[in-house]
């Protein structure tokens, strides 16, 4: 099988990174570049816990091949916090208790975070859209649906708007 | 400072609880969760020495194997070791011991596992599996519980009688019953003829699987001398280590168990369920670490299911309205194994009356080997779907008789001094008040008209029971040690799975020894190494077993401190106390930080020497009081440590176009005695009723011949964020729990339980449709309404 | 019992330089070679064991001009292959004029999903569950085709076969999809039920176009695609031409749709209730186009 030598930037820092053709961009995160917080829970795009911004929209990281990152920018949820300050979205999820086990939250965030980057003010029909890809077993969702709307407003009271 | 409070260092049985138990602190975890940094099984490192393995499974739910040739796979560049049967041939199992690691003769359902590979990756091992050839001669299988209790059935477990089981399991040797549990209460022929209505009507309920988002995966090594670390994304790091020892024949002390945070398990990840294949390849090739994670595919096939149910109920009651009598029939589809179901067969069994005093009882709970998935506990324990018939015959009872179901509920619920099935004495319970505020919080007896004309609006309400079902002597116990500031370090064995029991532990901790929330600290992740010994995250019962040893632990460091200071002080411990992390004199008014005395103990005036020296705390906890039951009547002094009880209440509306069942509203009471921390308690409430509306309208495992025809998302569907109700309401109500820290009891499945009956009670009401056995979907509910001639 | 891997099998990543180039090497491999735009429908079926013979895949999504809308008051509305539903749900031209299409675009999958799926992929795979199908083929879509021999013109009338199975051809690469202008006035609704509220595959998917006719006694002209169903969409055009258009008449054109159709039972759903879902649902698009259309602006 081929291999590609791919150059992605993620989180910021330029990879340059060895793939086989058929390595998804969670297994080059992960195992690659030991980036664990995106988690996999089906590898089949239904879940939603690989979700990452890929070019500035959240994508499945299952569902990308590594190779076709090459020259692409990829944000993880190890990138929202910026010198140790949380996003608005995460302090949000934590103020609201809308966090169980954890295992779907880092998806969620970016989830969240891609809705609120292209609509500052969703309404809630708008948020349980944006993360109907999403599923957490735990909390019951409507936690995580209050977490993001207070984190919008939030972020329209201190105008710091998306993570860019 | 001053003190106020009592000079006896007792603080956690004042009747208003200490700070911070009580208060909705922020969780431990939280944190580390939202921003990636939290590690999860398949997050840890093992480096380029890891190999990866995958299970080779029956295709056939019911084979003989014949021959198993793995030569070819063996010879693929990369694969290190292919295991079988052979070299695993111990039994393994809960509280029956009816399972090999692998298969060794015969493989009894779709996806038991007959062979493993390790390779050098993941995609070698899979192409390794089919290079492994096996010749199997197929077995007529048994697909239905209610088959596999006949006498001509095919037998699946001919050893049965030769099984090692545990004292309060009842295995039926030469049958494919594993467990029968019997109730014989009072005189249930005579109050059945006397009575003035009754109801009789059976219900099969599906098989559903827990589906935490994080699927299975465990690493194992094992070194030369044999002795191996084993972590994985487990509830039950003490269980594992005790049964995969065992089974191998190895020391519990050379088996170490390191569990980070649980993604999720619900159930599926108690006891053992693939952990074991991971150790006994990694057996093979010493030295090197061995994973093996499961597809979400293999999620949904191969590990534990919630079992499916065939129950009948025959229910009685006077012209009052008073329960007279039940009658009760459970086959439980334990599946291939049911070395860990055998117990929901029995906890069906001595919690069958549901939440009602009722004097005449007659239960037959078998559990019965069949050619499906293994059964294994799920969130609820055997009692949603158990009560999932029997609430709606209540419902269908009161009916009958005229009277409000939520009267009827009110009128027949366990009270304090009943007499339960069992023959033990009911403890102080609220379930009367969650009834009331339950159907309270969403309207009950008053009807609001549809959202629109093609819609119908109905009410319905559950109550629910349940106690923790285990061992009677599951042991809990707890560790504290302080570092030189005073913060401490609690060590437990139960797993933070993401009900929050760190952060309720460190708040009894807290409250307990008189230190700040924020100085507790948890020894993570759980090692069974280095932790003290937890049975299991099970049960529910972590606040309150786990919850005991903490305060034992606590307690135990708060005297040592006290002791020493009173001793330095010239005083008496009873007059002194810890606030805030400061030591604090009633009589002299005097006060010390714990800084640095906590550790390096305290100077003798004068350059005399030193008292004291670090603080260790330590406590354990085991209810001594569960005795066992008459295997024919199911009598005895206590069954069960305690029951938790609750009700839910739900509106909902059926679109009569589609069928499509809308949740409006939903709301819980549930009594847990003492709400540690009142929010985790509601997002406890909130979740299990989300996963309850789940498993009602659209959860059920399709089995076809053996096998599982939606084994993934794409047709196994659960609850969206678009699904979830709005308007959930989640009520608290505390009758203390008598040996409970501060009073408390478990609350984490019960919030599951009453969902499914309280939904299809609300469908009758909208529709004047039974919907029997769920799930709900939209087809079922639109082909009743078609059959009933509501609809065309 | 499907057996799906736990990663990708193993296959070449193929990235043309041309269209040329990525017909002629699809056609030199017909059988090992497949075009892919966001692989939703390809890496899932890869790693479910299906087309075990697949040993290259040739990502055509980059070359030139794929990722546009343009729309031209005279030809209509043109989508690129490499064009989005996202981009699809969002773009104003296409909300403006044929806002059918971001109905039923905003209907597949998820947000994140959507960023990836094509309407070019929804259309190529023929699934009958697909949900932009029946919009496509209502507003006569005619799909431009990149083959060994060059450009052509391929209508969707005919283009579905079967599941999974079109008219394209060993090399075929669709490059864009073209829409003409919808008659003046037309308005559309799609009413899909799965079995979740929202991102479930359809149990049933109906499409309903109508438009204003004076050649008609009505004075309309309603047009019905019917998704998972069949093995590939049902369509019923031209209904409900007589007058007068009475609530009975809609009843009646839904129960042609239920009498048209011949599903069968699966996991999803059985025969027996799709085929009243059918009827239920076209009533009820049908009822959302009619009133649309008496109120005078394009509904969604
Ligand atoms: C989790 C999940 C949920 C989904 N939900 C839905 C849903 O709700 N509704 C729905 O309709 N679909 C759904 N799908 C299916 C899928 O996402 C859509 O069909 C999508 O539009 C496919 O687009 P793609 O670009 O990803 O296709 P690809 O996977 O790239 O291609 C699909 C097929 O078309 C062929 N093909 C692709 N591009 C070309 C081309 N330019 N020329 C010729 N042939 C080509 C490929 O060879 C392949 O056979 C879902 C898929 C997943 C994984
Ligand atoms: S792991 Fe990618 S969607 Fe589930
Ligand atoms: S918090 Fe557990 S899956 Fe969402």
């Amino acid at each position: 099988m081929a291999h590609h030598r791919i150059s992605v930037t993620v989180n910021g820092s330029v990879e340059s990174v060895d793939v086989p053709s058929n390595m998804t961009l969670l297994t080059m995160l992960r195992e690659k570049l030991g980036l664990t917080g995106t988690k996999n829970g089906c590898t089949a795009g239904e879940c939603g816990a690989c979700t990452v911004f890929l070019n500035d929209e959240p994508v499945n990281s299952c569902l990308v091949l590594a190779v076709e990152c090459d020259g692409a920018e990829v944000r993880t949820v190890e990138s929202l916090a910026r010198k140790g300050k949380l996003d608005p979205v995460q302090q949000s999820v934590i103020d609201h208790n809308a966090v169980q086990c954890g295992f779907c939250t880092p998806g969620v965030l970016i989830s969240a975070r891609a809705l609120l980057d292209r609509n500052p003010d969703p309404s809630e029909e708008e948020i349980r859209d944006a993360l109907v890809g999403n599923l957490c077993r735990c909390t019951g969702y409507v936690r995580i649906l209050d977490a993001v709307k207070d984190a919008a407003q939030v972020g329209a009271a201190s105008e710091t708007g998306g993570s860019r | 400072m001053d003190t106020v409070e009592t000079t006896t260092p007792r603080p956690h049985q004042e009747s208003a609880a200490p700070r911070p138990v009580g208060e909705s602190v922020t969780r431990l975890d939280a944190h580390e969760k939202v921003t990636g940094e939290a590690l999860f099984a398949d997050d840890l490192q093992f480096g380029p020495n890891m190999l990866y393995a995958r299970i080779k499974r029956s295709p056939h739910p019911h084979a003989r194997i014949l021959k198993i040739d793995a030569s070819r796979a063996l010879a693929l560049p990369g694969v290190k070791t292919v295991v079988t049967g052979q070299s695993t041939p111990g039994f393994i199992g809960l509280y029956l011991k009816d399972r090999h690691i692998f298969c060794t003769d015969r493989a009894r359902f779709v996806g038991d596992p007959v062979a493993g590979v390790a390779a050098t990756t993941e995609e070698i091992a899979e192409k390794a599996l089919d290079l492994i050839d096996v010749e199997y001669e197929v077995l007529p299988p048994v697909l239905d519980p209610e088959e596999g209790v006949r006498p001509d059935a095919e037998l699946l477990h001919p050893e049965l009688g030769s099984y090692e089981v545990a004292n309060f399991i009842f295995p039926q040797p030469g049958t494919n019953i594993p467990n029968l549990f019997k109730i014989r209460k009072g005189d249930v022929d005579k109050a059945l003829s006397e009575a003035a209505a009754v109801v009789h009507h059976s219900f099969r309920v599906p098989h559903v699987q827990h589906v935490p988002i994080e699927p299975h995966v465990a690493i194992a090594k094992v070194d030369e001398r044999g002795r191996v670390t084993l972590w994985g994304s487990s509830q039950s790091p003490f269980a594992q280590r005790n049964l995969i020892a065992s089974a191998l024949g190895i020391s519990q002390a050379d088996l170490e168990v390191v569990a980070p945070y649980v993604g999720g398990g619900f159930g599926c990840k108690a006891g053992v369920s693939m952990e074991a294949l991971a150790v006994a390849i990694a057996m093979q090739v010493r030295g090197r670490p061995v994973k093996l994670r499961l597809t979400r595919e293999e999620e949904f096939y191969t590990t534990f299911v919630r079992q499916g149910l065939v129950a009948h109920f025959t229910m009685a009651c006077d012209a009052e309205g008073n329960l007279t009598a039940m009658d009760n029939k459970f086959f439980w589809d334990g599946g291939a194994y049911a070395e860990y179901g055998v117990n929901m067969t029995r906890g069906a069994g001595y919690s069958s009356s549901g939440p009602y005093d009722v004097p005449n009882v007659r239960t037959d709970s078998y559990c019965v080997y069949t050619n499906h998935p293994v059964g294994g506990p799920m969130r609820g324990f055997g009692q949603p779907e158990m009560q999932c018939g029997l609430e709606q015959c209540i419902n269908r009872l009161a009916l009958e008789i005229g009277m409000d179901p939520m009267e009827f509920r009110r009128r027949n619920c366990v009270k304090e001094g009943s007499n339960l099935v069992t023959g033990m004495k009911m403890h102080a319970t609220g379930i009367g008040e969650c009834l009331e505020k339950a159907a309270e919080a969403i309207g009950w007896g008053h009807k609001d008209p549809p959202s629109a004309p093609h819609k119908r609006r109905g009410k319905g309400i559950a109550a629910m029971w349940k106690a923790p079902a285990m061992s009677p002597n599951a042991g809990s116990s707890a560790w504290i040690e302080m570092s030189e500031d005073g913060k401490c370090t609690l060590g437990l064995g139960g797993q933070e799975i993401g009900q929050g029991t760190f952060t309720v532990m460190a708040q009894m901790a807290a409250a307990a020894l008189g230190i700040p929330y924020d100085w507790v600290r948890i020894a993570s992740p759980v090692d069974t190494k280095y932790s003290p010994y937890e049975w299991q995250t099970v049960a529910s019962r972590l606040t309150w077993s786990m919850g005991n040893a903490v305060v034992a632990a606590t307690k135990d460091a708060r005297r040592q401190i006290l002791e020493l200071v009173a001793r330095s002080w010239e005083e008496t411990p009873e007059d002194l106390d810890i606030v805030n992390g400061n030591v604090i004199s009633a009589k002299s008014g005097r006060s010390s930080s714990l800084k640095g005395l906590v550790v390096y103990g305290l100077a003798r005036p004068g350059d005399q020497g030193w008292i004291g020296g670090p603080i260790l705390g330590r406590g354990s906890f085991m209810p001594t009081y569960v005795t066992g039951l008459d295997p024919e009547t199911g009598q005895g002094e206590r069954a069960v440590v305690h029951y938790t009880t609750g009700a839910q209440a739900i509106e909902i509306e059926v679109d009569l176009e589609t069928g499509r069942v809308e949740v409006l509203r939903g709301a819980s009471a549930f009594d847990m005695g003492k709400a540690i921390n009142p929010d985790l308690v509601r997002v406890q409430m909130e979740g299990g009723l989300v996963q309850g509306i789940s498993t009602a309208l659209f959860e059920s495992l399709q089995l076809q011949d053996g096998v599982v025809r939606n084994p993934s998302f794409v047709d196994y569907r659960i609850a969206t964020s678009a699904d979830a109700p709005r308007d959930m309401q989640s009520i608290i109500v505390e009758v203390p729990q008598d040996d409970g820290p501060f009073g408390a009891r478990g609350v984490g499945e019960h919030s599951m339980v009453p969902t499914m009956p309280a939904i299809a009670n609300a469908i009758h009401d909208a529709l004047g449709i039974h919907p029997g056995a769920p799930p709900f979907t939209a087809e079922k509910v639109y082909l009743a309404m078609v059959d009933a001639g509501l609809v065309k | 019992m499907r057996e799906a891997h736990p990663g990708l099998p193993d296959f070449d990543y193929v990235r043309p330089a041309s269209l040329e180039e990525a017909s002629r090497f699809l056609a030199e491999n017909p059988q090992s070679a497949r075009p892919f735009m966001g692989g939703t429908d390809t890496f899932v079926r890869l790693r479910d064991g299906f087309w075990k013979e697949t040993r290259y895949l040739v990502d055509v999504k980059n070359l030139d001009g794929r990722a546009e809308i343009t729309f031209d008051p005279r030809n209509g509305l043109t989508v690129g292959a490499a064009v989005n539903m996202n981009q699809v749900v969002a773009d104003p031209q296409v909300r403006a004029h044929y806002p059918l299409l971001a109905q039923a675009a905003h209907r597949v999958a998820s947000y994140q999903l959507r960023t990836r799926a094509t309407l070019i992929g929804n259309l190529c795979n023929a699934s009958p569950a697909g949900d932009t199908l029946g919009a496509c083929l209502l507003f006569g879509g005619i799909l431009r085709v990149h083959g060994v021999e060059g450009f052509r013109d391929q209508p969707l009338a005919g283009f579905f076969q079967g599941p999974g199975r079109t008219a394209l051809q060993p090399g075929d690469i669709a490059t864009s999809i073209r829409f003409p202008l919808p008659v003046p006035g037309s308005v559309g609704h799609y009413e899909k039920l799965g079995r979740n509220v929202l991102s479930d595959l359809a149990i049933v998917g109906v499409t309903a176009l109508g438009h204003p006719d004076s050649s008609t006694a009505s004075g309309h002209r309603f047009h019905l695609a019917l998704a998972s169903v069949g093995p590939v969409p049902v369509i019923l055009r031209d209904l409900l031409t007589q007058a007068p258009l009475t609530p009975e008449a809609l009843d009646e054109a839904a129960g042609r749709a239920m009498e048209a159709c011949h599903p069968i039972d699966d996991v999803r759903g059985s025969a027996r209730y799709r085929k009243f879902m059918v009827r239920n649902l076209s009533r009820r698009a049908l009822n959302r186009v009619w009133e649309g259309l008496q109120s005078g602006h394009c509904c969604e």
